[in-house]
């Protein structure tokens, strides 16, 4: 029997949903390989029984809470997809203003209608299965997930960091063109997509199991940045994780 | 060996020439820095480069490659994919000639690989003697400066020419076919000598301690306070392995079509002060702290490489000089403060 797949999107741009439709080459093998059960981007049918949930987007409401909840009640594997959902992402920004500030700066005087709580991933929430990180999601992780899923295996994703896809892709380092970068603390598989165009990597794949942050904010230190800029490099999608505080 | 010489405008020829011949590696200006990559015309060719980003070992031990297609039907059909493309690298130095015979000597140990012998035989090798060498490059020390084989030919800048070193007959051959070229005097080869030793001096690094005694000197300091020390800065980040011309290790995977009625098997680059690299189906990981995962690198290239195979594992390029960031991938710092300990 094909699993049952199904989306949600919280808070986010549900740019990763449009990834998932983007698949050009392999949208029809992945169609038949699954059966898409709820996918607001691209369906209209609704269903609540499913065998597999990707969530996009952050935690960012009491009524998400609940909402994920339920989902995870019913979803026998969750899979967190793009930064929203698997690290806070850029949601997380404004956990550093009081959430009275931060609805005040977006709504204005419309702030007594709305609700908020400080942003965080769903593994914040509730349990999750695996993750497919980027921003927005990286495809090739996103497949990679999937057919582990149909073969029933643990997908193999890197945990080690950006340098080494860097290094492969034969690239000169960031910091001896007089830059800084993430790369030595996140989390590759997205074949230093960034560095390799001219950026730097600002960390949307999330840290490493173990990443060595002190190391890495001494490194930015010696290179110009100073403390305040070192946590707000990482405070830009990591803004939930320890080493941004 | 017997040599000739070809002046610098013949050169330019001689490389046109080869680009009709096939896919020729040279290197050339990235970033600021050098890199090899496939060239499209002469002029695109640096010779007078001090080192590059990346070694030439991935044109024999490609990042990823595949080796083994399969069908998993009723009967599963696997089939092994040995790829070799014809290619001529041009502008190769003598430390990065030294790690490929390295390559060579882990390659056909016990169980001869396929994969890389095939590209290894499609390859012609034309190196370059290393006249600028690289303020973290140490290769006059170990040495490494210069070659006397393995290559099939092999120039030294001489002003307006270059010293040609025939170092194979199918050197010999692409010389002769290709190339607008005279024997070379004593006096030519005499300034080849003197370019060679004039660059020997330029080497701002040294090892401290000769090649011989390096085994004793790890061997000694396996519990050294140093290895903990550098693994508080350490990222485990892998770059000093990535860029080094002498790490050949990689891991295994496979990558299995959404049908899942096809697939491949695939090797890629790995390296071990990655956490995961000892890491074992159990969970169980035999290295996993950093200090181990640093202090295997070093023993790796001063004492296993010269017990198995009887050749030093680091051949002073100073990559991994050049990339950690935390500046503690030293073989020259690292053996310096041993030795200063022991
Ligand atoms: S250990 Fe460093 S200096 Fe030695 S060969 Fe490798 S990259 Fe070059
Ligand atoms: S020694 Fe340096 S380059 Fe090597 S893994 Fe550690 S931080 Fe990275």
């Amino acid at each position: 029997m094909k699993p049952k797949v199904a989306f949600f999107d919280f808070t986010g741009c549900e740019g990763c949903q449009l990834e998932a439709i983007n698949f050009e080459q392999e949208l029809l093998d992945i169609i038949s390989a699954v059966d898409i059960v709820n996918f607001r981007e691209a369906m209209t049918e609704r269903s609540d029984d499913y065998d597999i949930a990707f969530i996009d987007g952050a935690i960012s409401t009491e009524r998400d809470i609940a909402r994920i909840k339920e989902i995870r009640g019913r979803a026998k594997i969750l899979v967190p997809i793009g930064a929203c959902a698997c690290i806070g992402g850029i949601n997380c920004l404004k956990n550093f203003y009081s959430m009275d500030e931060a609805l005040k700066i977006v709504y204005g005087d419309d702030a007594k209608y709305y609700d908020t709580i400080p942003a965080r991933p769903i593994d914040a929430v509730v349990p999750v299965e695996h993750y497919v990180r980027g921003c927005p999601m990286t495809q090739s992780e996103f497949l990679k997930v999937v057919k582990a899923l149909l073969q029933g295996k643990r997908p193999d994703i890197p945990n080690y960091p950006v340098c080494v896809e860097c290094k492969m892709a034969g690239n000169v380092c960031v910091f001896e063109k007089g830059e800084t970068c993430l790369g030595p603390v996140t989390r590759a598989g997205c074949g230093a997509l960034c560095v390799s165009n001219g950026r730097i990597c600002w960390g949307c794949r999330g840290l490493v199991d173990n990443p060595n942050a002190d190391s890495e904010k001494e490194i930015l230190k010696k290179h110009g940045l100073s403390v305040e800029q070192v946590l707000s490099r990482f405070r830009m999608f990591d803004g939930y994780s320890e080493v941004a505080k | 060996m017997h040599s000739q010489v070809i002046a610098k405008q013949e050169l330019a020829a001689f490389v046109e020439n080869l680009l009709r011949q096939g896919e020729v590696v040279g290197v050339r200006r990235k970033d600021g820095k050098y890199v090899f990559d496939k060239i499209g015309s002469p002029g695109e060719l640096c010779l007078d480069y001090d080192v590059t980003v990346l070694s030439p070992k991935e044109y024999f031990l490609p990042q990823r490659e595949a080796f083994l297609k399969f069908e998993l039907a009723e009967a599963i059909k696997a089939e092994p994919i040995t790829q070799a493309q014809r290619r001529i690298i041009l502008g190769v130095h003598p430390y990065d000639i030294k790690a490929i015979q390295l390559m060579d000597a882990v390659f056909s140990k016990d169980n001869p690989d396929p994969n890389y012998f095939r590209k290894r035989e499609a390859a012609t090798i034309i190196g370059v003697d290393c006249l600028n060498p690289s303020p973290h490059a140490f290769c006059a020390s170990v040495g490494t400066a210069t070659a006397e084989s393995g290559f099939d030919l092999l120039l030294t800048d001489i002003g307006a020419e270059y010293v040609v070193a025939i170092g194979s007959a199918k050197g010999e051959e692409l010389l002769q076919k290709h190339a607008k070229t005279r024997d070379a005097s004593d006096g030519d080869l005499s300034k080849g000598k003197t370019a060679r030793d004039e660059a020997a001096r330029k080497y701002q690094l040294s090892a401290p301690v000769s090649l011989d005694q390096i085994p004793r000197l790890l061997e000694e300091n396996y519990d050294h306070p140093l290895w903990e020390e550098l693994a508080q800065k350490c990222l485990s980040c892998g770059s000093c392995t990535m860029v080094c011309p002498t790490c050949v290790c990689f891991d295994v995977q496979e990558d299995v079509a959404l049908t899942l009625t096809t697939g491949e098997r695939y090797r890629q680059w790995d390296s071990c002060l990655l956490e995961d690299f000892a890491k074992v189906a159990t969970g169980e990981n035999f290295r996993q702290h950093r200090s181990t995962r640093l202090r295997h690198r070093y023993f790796r290239k001063g004492k296993y490489m010269m017990e198995r195979f009887g050749i030093q594992g680091c051949v002073g390029c100073g990559r991994c000089i050049t990339a950690c960031l935390a500046e503690i991938a030293s073989p020259v710092d690292t053996y310096s403060r041993l030795k200063g300990g022991s």
